[in-house]
C-alpha cells in the first residue's frame, strides 16, 4: 500500500525502477519464471492461513494407518468430506494395521513422517510437512516441463508460456491435494515427471541418460501409486519402446529396455497387489453403476455373465448408500456375484455392446473436466466455513476448464483428432528422414492420451461411475498436458513465423549437439 | 357442603377413570420388569471372557428387560439408585475397582444384586458364606437342568469351594481330580456366578440363573429361524426348503432382507412371491435390519422411510412381517432403535458381527417379544439326559443360513429331525408392526393387516412379465417432422455429392486435356 502510494506520488521514479528490474528478469528463464510463479502461488495457499487442503472422503485411513499415522482427533468421523484436517497422530507403539494398499504413495508418507518427527514432534504429524515435499517436488517438475516446451523459443512466446503455466499449474484444485493424504498428489507430480524428462529427450535439451533415468523412476511411481494406474505402466512401457532407436549406444540401449521391462513389470504388479476390499467395492460399482447403470434391461446384461437375473435388483447401487440390501463383502456376493467377471469380461462386454459404452462415456466425459472434486471440503473446522466449502483462491483455470469444457466423449475424440493432426506434419516429415527422436513428441502425445484414457476406462471398467469425478483425475491432467503443450506450439509458431525449433529436426542448432557430444554414439 | 360434594365428585371421577382404565397392557407390564444396570471392569479383549458383556446384554434383553450398561470406570454416584437390579461383571482378576462412588453407592445398594466373575465383594461373600478359587488349567464339565455341554477349557477359571447359598444352579465338574462344584449360588438378594463365557453352555446356565433372578414366570419358546435370505438367493430352493419343512411339520420364521431401491422389477416381484409361498407354507416373515455401510455424510436420516416403505411393500402384497431381526447392537443405538425398529414391537437379536454405530447409547431398548438367537450349530455341543432337547430357559430363536443347495437342505432337514426339539409357531404369540399406514397384528395363529384377516394360502399371481420396461421412453415431439427433415437432408447431401463428383471428374479431365497431351 505504502509502496504504491510512493510510486503515484513520484511517478519519476518509475522508469528508473523498471529499467532497473527489468535487466534482472533478463537473465531469468521463462523456467525459472513459472516454477517461480507456481511456488509464490502454492506456499500462499498451503502454508499461510487459511490453509487449504482436502477433507477426507474416507480413502485416508487405507493410505495412513499402515504408515504409521491415525485419526487423533476425537470428532474425526463428523469431518468427512466437510472439513481439511491437518493434524494427525503418529503411533507410539506397536502399529497392527499391516500394509492394507501397497502404494509407492508409502514413501513420501515415511519421508514426511521422518522430516515431521526431526524438526516438529514425534507424536503429532503435521501434514504440512507432507505439502512441503510435494511442493518442492513439484516445482522442479514445473521448472523441467516450462524448459522442454520453451526451449529455443522466443523470449516474449516463453514469458507468455510461462504465465499461462503458472495459471494452469499453480491452479490450487490441483495443489490442494498435497495438503490430503489421496494419491493424487504424486499421480500429478510424477505425471509431469514422465511428460516433461520424455519431452526433453525429444528437445536433447539435458543429458538423455539423466533424463532416461528420471522418466523410468517417475514411471515408476506413477504407476505404483494407485492400483487404477496399472495401465499407465504397460502404456508407457510400450510407447516407450521408441525411444530404444534415439541414440545408438548399445549401454543406453540396454537401459531403456530395462526401464520399459520395469514399468511393464510395475504395471502387472499393482494389477496384482490389491487389497481384497478394494477390489470388492469396486467390482460391485463396476458392476452396478457401470454395466447395468446404462442396460436397458438389466437381466439381460446380467445372463450374458452368467449371474442370476435377480441381481438386476442392485442396478444403480452405491456402496457409500448407508442402509442396503446386502453386505459389499458377503460371502454371497462374492460366490455368485463377483467370481462371474472381471475386468476382462467387462470390457468384452463393453465391446459388444458399443451403445451403451457411448452412454457410459458420455457420463464419464461429464465429470472428465473436474479438476478439484465438489464433494470435498477445503478449509479447517476452525476457519469457520460451511461443511465442504470449497476455496477459490487462484482456481481460475479449474473454474473455467470446468464451465467451458464441452462435456462429451465426443469432443474428447475431436480434441484427440486435432491435437494429433496439428502434430502430424512435423512426425511425418521426422518419419521420412528416419528421424526417432522426432517423432517422440507425437508418441509423447499418443502416450499421455493413452494414459488419460485409461484413466476413464479404468474407471468405468473398474467402478463404473461411482466415484467418477476423482477416478478421472488422471484425464483431467493428461488433457491440460497436452492442451498446454499445443497451445504452447501455437503460441510459438503463431508469434514468429520464422522461428523453427523442432528438436527432431536435422539441422540441429550447434549447441545443443555439443551438450550431447560425449555421450553420442 | 360444597367441599364435600367436590370430594364425592372426585371420588365418582376416579372410580370412573379406573373402570375405563384399558385392561392392563404390556405397556402396564414393561413399566414393572426390572430396570438393571450392568456394571463391568473390563470387556477382557483377547481372553476367553471375551463377549461375556455382550452375551449377557443378549440374554438380558431376551426376558425384555431394559439395560443401561455402564464400565465401573464411568460410573458416576447416585448411578444405582434408580434401579431394582444390579449386575457387576469383573473380568480382570488382578485390578482392583478404585472407583469410590461405585464402592460407596454399591455398599449401600438394597436392590437386587448380582456378581460375575472374579473378586466377589465381601458383603456378598459374607451373606453367602462364600469361598471361591481359580483353577487354572484343564478341563471342566458344565451341566445345567438337563442340559450339559462339551467339555470346557479351563483357564483361569472361577469357582465355588463353599457357599451356604439358598439356591445353587447347575454343576461344574472339573476332569482333574474329580472337583464339582455348584455353577452358581444365591440367597436373599444376594447372587454370584463365577463363570460366564461367550459360546458354551455356561450361556444357557446363565440364562437359568437370570430367569429366576429377574422373576421370569414367562413359558418359555423355541423357534427355527431362517436367516441370509435375500432377493437373489436361490428363489426356488427356498420355497423347496419352506415346502419340506412344512411337510415336516416345523413351523419356522424367515428373516428377509429389505429392499429399498427398484422395488417395481421383475427380480423383485419375484422375491415377494416367493415370501408369499413361504407365509403358505406356515412361514412368518421377520424383517432382517438392512446392512450398514460405512456412512460418508453421517446424515443419511432415511432408515425410518425405508424400513416402513419396505413394510407398507410387503403389506401391499400380502406379506404380513411380524418383527424384526437385528444385531444386538441395534437396541444400543438411538437412531437404529428409533428409525429402525420403532416400528415392530418383536424382535430376534443376534450376535453383533460388525459394529456400524450411528448414536449410540448405554441403554437398550427392550422389546415385548424378543428372542435370544443361538446358530444350530451351537446345539451339536449340548448333551441332553434323554432323547428330546429340553426346552431352553429363555425364548430362544434357532438360527441356520437359508442352504445353498438341495445337498443342504437334506442335511438341515436331517439335523432338525436329529434333535427332537418342539419348534413354537412364531405367529400364535402377539406381535404387533404398526406403521404410518399399516398394521400387521398376530396373535394366536390368526394375522390381521388392517383389521382384516389375513389368507396366507398361496394363490399364483400370473407369470411375472419380462418384458417390463427398465428405462422411461424419452418424451418425444415433432418425431414427424424430424423425419421429413432428415430425409430432405439426406437427399440435399446425395445430390450435392453427386454434383461434386461430377464436377471432379470434369476437372480432372479438362486437366488431362491441357497439361498431358
Amino acid at each position: 500500500m505504502k509502496v504504491s502510494t510512493r510510486m503515484r506520488d513520484n511517478p519519476i521514479q518509475l522508469p528508473p525502477l523498471r529499467q532497473g528490474l527489468w535487466p534482472a528478469f533478463r537473465g531469468v528463464s521463462p523456467a525459472f519464471i513459472a516454477a517461480f510463479g507456481v511456488l509464490f502461488v502454492t506456499v500462499i495457499a498451503l502454508f499461510t492461513a487459511p490453509y487449504l487442503g482436502m477433507a477426507d472422503n474416507g480413502d485416508f485411513f487405507r493410505n495412513i494407518y499402515s504408515n504409521g499415522i491415525y485419526f487423533n482427533l476425537p470428532d474425526y468421523d463428523s469431518k468427512y468430506f466437510g472439513y481439511f484436517v491437518k493434524q494427525y497422530g503418529i503411533f507410539q507403539y506397536f502399529n497392527e494395521n499391516g500394509a492394507t494398499l501397497d502404494s509407492s504413495q508409502s514413501l513420501f508418507i515415511k519421508l514426511a513422517t521422518l522430516l515431521n518427527k526431526l524438526l516438529f514432534s514425534s507424536e503429532v504429524f503435521d501434514i504440512r510437512f507432507q505439502a512441503a515435499i510435494y511442493t518442492c517436488l513439484y516445482v522442479i517438475a514445473v521448472y523441467l516441463l516450462i524448459e522442454a516446451i520453451t526451449w529455443r523459443m522466443g523470449r516474449r512466446q516463453g514469458m507468455i508460456v510461462a504465465l499461462i503455466a503458472v495459471f494452469i499449474f499453480g491452479d490450487t484444485g490441483y495443489t490442494a491435494y498435497f495438503n490430503s493424504f489421496y494419491s493424487e498428489s504424486i499421480v500429478m507430480i510424477m505425471m509431469i515427471f514422465v511428460f516433461a524428462s520424455w519431452l526433453l529427450l525429444f528437445r536433447k535439451r539435458y543429458n538423455d541418460y539423466a533424463m532416461l533415468a528420471l522418466f523410468a523412476v517417475s514411471s515408476l511411481i506413477l504407476t505404483t501409486s494407485k492400483q487404477q494406474n496399472a495401465p499407465v505402466g504397460i502404456i508407457l512401457a510400450m510407447l516407450a519402446v521408441s525411444l530404444i532407436w534415439i541414440r545408438k549406444d548399445r549401454v543406453f540401449r540396454f537401459l531403456t529396455l530395462a526401464s520399459i521391462f520395469l514399468m511393464m513389470l510395475a504395471g502387472v504388479a499393482t494389477y496384482l497387489n490389491i487389497s481384497k476390499e478394494f477390489v470388492n467395492i469396486n467390482q460391485y460399482h463396476a458392476m452396478t453403476r457401470g454395466v447395468l447403470k446404462e442396460a436397458g434391461n438389466p437381466e439381460t446384461s446380467l445372463k450374458a455373465f452368467g449371474i442370476d437375473e435377480q441381481y438386476a435388483i442392485l442396478k444403480g447401487n452405491i456402496y457409500y448408500e448407508q442402509y442396503g440390501t446386502v453386505d459389499v463383502d458377503s460371502p454371497l456376493l462374492q460366490e455368485n456375484f463377483y467370481s462371474r467377471y472381471g475386468f476382462v469380461s467387462i470390457l468384452k462386454y463393453y465391446v459388444a455392446n458399443p451403445d451403451q459404452l457411448g452412454s457410459i462415456l458420455n457420463i464419464a466425459a461429464k465429470s472428465a473436466f473436474t479438476i478439484k472434486p465438489a464433494a470435498m471440503g477445503n478449509y479447517e473446522e476452525s476457519v469457520g466455513k460451511a461443511f465442504r466449502a470449497q476455496s477459490h483462491f487462484f482456481s481460475g483455470y479449474s473454474l473455467l476448464k470446468q464451465t467451458l469444457a464441452p462435456k462429451t466423449f465426443g469432443f474428447i475424440i475431436l480434441w484427440m483428432i486435432v491435437v494429433i493432426g496439428l502434430y502430424m506434419p512435423s512426425t511425418v516429415k521426422a518419419v521420412r528422414a528416419r528421424d526417432i527422436r522426432g517423432v517422440q513428441r507425437m508418441v509423447l502425445v499418443v502416450a499421455t492420451m493413452g494414459v488419460g484414457l485409461s484413466g476413464i476406462f479404468v474407471s468405468i471398467i473398474g467402478a463404473g461411475d461411482a466415484d467418477i469425478a476423482k477416478h478421472e483425475f488422471l484425464f483431467t491432467q493428461s488433457f491440460d498436458l497436452v492442451t498446454f503443450l499445443t497451445l504452447s506450439s501455437v503460441i510459438s509458431r503463431k508469434l514468429s513465423p520464422g522461428t523453427r525449433h523442432s528438436a527432431g529436426s536435422p539441422t540441429r542448432a550447434h549447441s545443443e549437439t555439443e551438450v550431447q557430444k560425449g555421450v553420442s554414439a | 357442603m360444597s367441599n364435600t360434594r367436590k370430594t364425592l365428585f372426585l371420588l365418582v371421577l376416579l372410580v370412573l377413570l379406573s373402570v375405563l382404565e384399558p385392561p392392563a397392557g404390556r405397556a402396564q407390564a414393561a413399566a414393572a420388569t426390572p430396570q438393571v444396570l450392568l456394571l463391568f471392569d473390563s470387556e477382557a479383549k483377547e481372553t476367553p471372557r471375551e463377549g461375556n458383556i455382550k452375551e449377557l446384554e443378549r440374554l438380558l434383553a431376551a426376558y425384555s428387560i431394559k439395560v443401561t450398561v455402564v464400565s465401573l470406570d464411568q460410573y458416576e454416584p447416585g448411578g444405582m439408585a434408580a434401579y431394582s437390579h444390579r449386575i457387576t461383571v469383573i473380568n480382570a482378576p488382578d485390578v482392583a475397582v478404585t472407583n469410590r462412588s461405585y464402592l460407596e453407592d454399591a455398599g449401600n445398594y438394597k436392590g437386587q444384586e448380582l456378581h460375575v466373575g472374579y473378586n466377589p465383594p465381601e458383603r456378598l461373600k459374607q451373606a453367602l458364606k462364600l469361598s471361591t478359587d481359580i483353577m487354572h488349567g484343564g478341563s471342566a464339565g458344565l451341566s445345567a437342568g438337563r442340559l450339559s455341554g462339551a467339555s470346557l477349557p479351563v483357564q483361569e477359571m472361577p469357582y465355588i469351594t463353599a457357599a451356604e447359598g439358598k439356591k445353587d444352579y447347575g454343576r461344574l465338574v472339573f476332569q482333574s481330580g474329580g472337583l464339582q462344584a455348584p455353577y452358581a449360588v444365591s440367597a436373599g438378594r444376594y447372587t454370584y456366578v463365577p463363570y460366564l463365557e461367550q459360546g458354551n453352555v455356561s450361556v444357557l446356565a446363565m440364562a437359568g440363573v437370570l430367569r429366576e433372578w429377574l422373576g421370569s414366570t414367562a413359558m418359555p419358546q423355541t423357534y427355527f429361524v431362517l436367516k441370509e435370505i435375500y432377493p437373489f438367493s436361490d428363489l426356488a430352493l427356498l420355497e423347496e426348503t419352506a415346502e419340506r419343512l412344512y411337510e415336516a411339520g416345523i413351523p419356522f420364521i424367515a428373516s428377509v432382507r429389505p429392499v429399498f431401491s427398484n422395488t417395481d422389477y421383475p427380480a423383485m416381484l419375484r422375491y415377494l412371491e416367493a415370501l408369499k409361498v413361504v407365509q403358505s407354507r406356515n412361514g412368518s416373515i421377520l424383517l432382517n435390519a438392512p446392512v450398514v455401510m460405512p456412512s460418508i455424510s453421517g446424515s443419511d436420516d432415511t432408515l425410518g422411510s425405508k424400513m416402513s416403505g419396505f413394510v407398507d411393500l410387503l403389506v401391499k402384497n400380502g406379506i404380513a412381517p411380524l418383527g424384526i431381526g437385528a444385531e444386538i447392537y441395534w437396541a444400543y443405538d438411538k437412531e437404529y432403535a428409533a428409525a429402525g425398529m420403532g416400528w415392530f414391537d418383536s424382535a430376534v437379536l443376534f450376535p453383533d458381527e460388525r459394529l456400524m454405530h450411528r448414536e449410540r447409547t448405554n441403554r437398550s431398548t427392550a422389546f415385548e417379544s424378543s428372542l435370544y438367537s443361538l446358530p444350530l450349530e451351537f446345539l451339536q455341543s449340548l448333551r441332553t439326559s434323554g432323547k428330546v432337547m429340553p426346552a431352553f430357559p429363555m425364548d430362544t430363536a434357532v438360527t441356520f443360513n437359508l442352504p445353498a443347495d438341495e445337498a443342504g437342505l437334506a442335511e438341515l432337514l436331517e439335523r432338525l429331525d436329529g434333535y427332537w426339539i418342539s419348534f413354537a409357531d412364531y405367529k400364535q404369540e402377539e406381535h404387533r408392526v404398526v406403521t404410518d399406514t399399516n398394521k400387521v397384528v398376530s396373535s394366536r395363529g390368526s394375522i390381521t393387516l388392517n383389521g382384516q384377516h389375513l389368507n396366507v394360502d398361496y394363490s399364483p399371481r400370473d407369470q411375472v412379465s419380462d418384458n417390463y420396461q427398465y428405462t422411461e421412453e424419452q418424451q418425444k415431439s415433432f418425431t414427424k417432422l424430424f423425419n421429413v427433415q432428415n430425409q430432405f437432408f439426406i437427399v440435399v447431401i446425395i445430390i450435392s455429392l453427386l454434383f461434386f463428383g461430377g464436377l471432379l471428374i470434369i476437372g480432372y479431365r479438362m486437366y488431362r486435356k491441357k497439361y498431358l497431351k
